[in-house]
């Protein structure tokens, strides 16, 4: 059977007054098994909160969140604890592995937490991080384990106990990029392989290509995608209204600043905005010796 | 286990709060022991004097804190009176003793070498055989620095001492032994009694012989209520410096075990909050902060509770008239009263882990 996570007409609020901040405004989403949805925005745009809100960590102020057509936003706090560990699985930006147990036993105890017996538990844990290519560090302290191998852990706890959606904030932010890769490769297989629902929560841009979607969240209301550009110097997400762009090639480019698009062209030429666009094979040139061109 | 893990990951943590614990376990032990040997040594001498009842003037209760006096009519009589086997007069006059500068509480006791009421273990020496002779307690005749055979002076005579007899201090002192001709002359006061042990024959009416008593103008009071009575005297005076005492052990242990439970709970905040948001309810949590605090506690008690039991003869060793006495029934109450540490002392890392939001884990 497919899942489905929605949310509908999603609002929140926090504090009152003058002072009440709304971090995200009427925000309408879904999410089905084997889909990879990655949520972007700037930072403060709302996109942890919204994370939160799907996640039954956070009641939304206004709108519902349902799963499976159950509304579990309008379930008392007492439920929410079951519905947490058995239909999601969370991925941190800084793992949380728990300090004291070993990455088997960080597993395990969340299988415990709902109900599995020790044996049991443990002998799931073992299977899952051996999948998650870990056999050689189930009995590894947090402490003794390099970032992507803590965040496979992590993955493999927020898998223990077979939840329908997996909810990731910033799951690579502390990786080196080949680290990165690796870790959305494997949330990836997640989707497609076990058919869960995944949902990221980033901004780096080089993981767009691993998504089956991507929305935009900006002021914490989503826009439209297909105003958005990356900046191919710094890597930044622009607004198309709001971009310093460059036509190049027939193709057009844009920019968050003057600065990236002159650094685009090279100083050597003066200011950007003065010269003509750059075409043919000197273009090519300049985006072949910058590493940070994609 | 995470509880387990939590604390054997920190060696050091863990060793504080057991260390806190046990110091707080042998204080409790240390001060209730000593309380229940001052109560044993109160009773020492009614628990070890012949018979099962005292005839004490009217009015009389208790044995240590008030002076009986015996009219000489009573004395004859109580002897004679059907289903008393035996009648052993004493007397007993509290005095202070004053020797190398040194004062001390003594509680004489007038007695007759064939009858019985004096020492019921001497350490050294013999019982008094003249009116100039005297058994002091061992530990305080140590203290004095008074050997057999020394002289020394009480109220206004010179008396040898020829026996030290073991078992024999009490709370304000201790207690001493001569002829009961010794105490008239001391006293200046022929033919003073102050009570009577009395042992009545097998199947006596008890209280048709309280009423005999009665009748002659005396009370007959069992050694049970006497023993009582000098037990709630002390109580007056030492339960409730004890009590304060132990309550401030108690809430010592509280303190560090709380403490220590959590400064680690708030220092694994954002684990505990990551077990939140994974699905861990409130309880689950607690019960891993209640388990690490009972663990604590239970390691403290059972240190607390050996180290108590060495201290209590090396003390014992070190100062024989500290009575210190270490039951079972103690160290099941000190057992207990740990776990009651444990509870307390995880309710505020308790309340912080049910105020920590599941969605701030996300904060960073
Ligand atoms: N518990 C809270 N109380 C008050 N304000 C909050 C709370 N949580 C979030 N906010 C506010 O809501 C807004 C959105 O925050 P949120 O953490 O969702 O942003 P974000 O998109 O995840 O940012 P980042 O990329 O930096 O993680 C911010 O202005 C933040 O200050
Ligand atoms: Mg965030």
């Amino acid at each position: 059977m497919t899942t489905t996570l929605a949310i509908r007409g999603v609002t929140k609020q926090f504090g009152h007054g003058a002072t009440s901040v709304e971090a995200v405004r009427g925000v309408g989403l879904s999410v089905e098994s084997g889909e990879v949805l990655l949520i972007m925005g700037p930072s403060g745009s709302g996109k942890s909160t919204l994370l939160s809100i799907m996640g039954a960590l956070l009641r939304p102020t206004a709108g519902t969140v349902t799963l499976n057509g159950v509304a579990i936003s309008q379930l008392p706090e007492r439920d929410l604890p079951p519905v947490r560990l058995r239909e999601f699985g969370f991925v941190f930006q800084d793992f949380n592995l728990l300090a004291a147990l070993s990455a088997l036993e960080n597993v395990a105890l969340v299988a415990e937490l709902a109900g599995t017996a020790r044996a049991e538990a443990l002998r799931r844990a073992g299977e899952l991080l051996t999948e998650l290519g870990l056999a050689e560090r189930v009995a590894f302290l947090p402490d003794q384990l390099s970032g992507g191998e803590k965040q496979r852990v992590a993955i493999a706890r927020a898998l223990i106990n077979d939840p329908s959606v997996i909810l990731a904030d910033e799951p690579t932010a502390n990786l080196d990029s080949s680290n990165g890769h690796e870790i959305m490769r494997t949330l990836r297989a997640v989707a497609k392989e076990r058919g869960r629902s995944v949902v990221i929560v980033s901004h780096d841009q080089r993981i767009r290509d691993i998504a089956d979607r991507v929305v935009w969240l900006e002021d914490g209301q989503l826009r439209d995608l297909m105003t958005m550009a990356v900046d191919p110097v710094c890597g930044m997400s622009v607004e198309h209204d709001r971009a310093v762009t460059l036509e190049q090639g027939g193709e057009l480019r844009f920019f968050c600043s003057r600065g990236c698009r002159a650094e685009f062209l090279g100083e050597l030429d003066g200011p950007a905005e003065t010269r003509p666009a750059r075409t043919g094979p000197l273009a090519s040139l300049f985006q072949a010796v910058r590493p940070k061109t994609p | 286990m995470l509880a387990w893990r939590n604390l054997s990951r920190d060696p050091i943590r863990l060793l504080l709060s057991v260390a806190g614990v046990a110091v707080s376990i042998v204080l409790i032990l240390l001060l209730v022991g000593y309380r229940s040997g001052i109560y044993a040594q109160a009773s020492a001498y009614l628990d070890h004097a012949p018979g099962s009842a005292l005839v004490a003037e009217r009015g009389v209760a208790d044995f240590f804190g008030t002076t009986s006096t015996l009219e000489p009519r009573v004395v004859e009589q109580v002897a004679s009176l059907p289903g008393v086997a035996a009648a052993v007069p004493i007397v007993t006059q509290f005095v202070v003793f004053e020797e190398h500068g040194r004062k001390d509480g003594m509680f004489l006791v007038g007695y007759d070498p064939a009858k019985g009421g004096g020492p019921w273990r001497l350490a050294a020496g013999r019982e008094p055989a003249t009116d100039e002779e005297i058994v002091l307690d061992g530990v305080a005749a140590g203290q004095h620095g008074i050997g057999l055979g020394d002289r020394i002076r009480i109220l206004d005579r010179d008396l040898a001492v020829v026996g030290l007899s073991e078992d024999t201090t009490f709370w304000s002192g201790s207690m001493a032994f001569a002829r009961i001709g010794a105490l008239e002359t001391l006293l200046r006061a022929p033919g003073l009694r102050s009570f009577l042990l009395v042992t009545p024959t097998p199947g006596a009416s008890l209280p048709s012989l309280t009423t005999a008593v009665s009748s002659l103008g005396a009370d007959l009071v069992p050694k049970s209520t006497l023993i009582a009575n000098d037990r709630r005297l002390l109580a007056r005076v030492y339960d409730a410096p004890i009590g304060l005492m132990v309550a401030i052990a108690f809430v010592i242990g509280i303190l560090v075990v709380g403490l220590v439970i959590y400064t680690s709970t708030v220092e694994r905040r954002r684990e505990y909050g990551a077990l939140k948001a994974i699905g861990a309810g409130n309880r689950a949590l607690y019960r891993v902060v209640a388990t690490q605090a009972l663990i604590a506690a239970l390691l403290g008690a059972g240190s607390g509770a050996v180290l108590a039991v060495v201290g209590e003869r090396a003390l014992m060793a070190w100062r024989p008239q500290f009575r210190v006495e270490i039951d079972a029934a103690t160290l099941v109450v000190v057992l207990a009263s740990s776990l009651l540490m444990a509870a307390i002392a995880s309710l505020v890392p308790a309340r912080a882990l049910a105020g920590l939001e599941p969605a701030e884990v996300l904060r960073s």
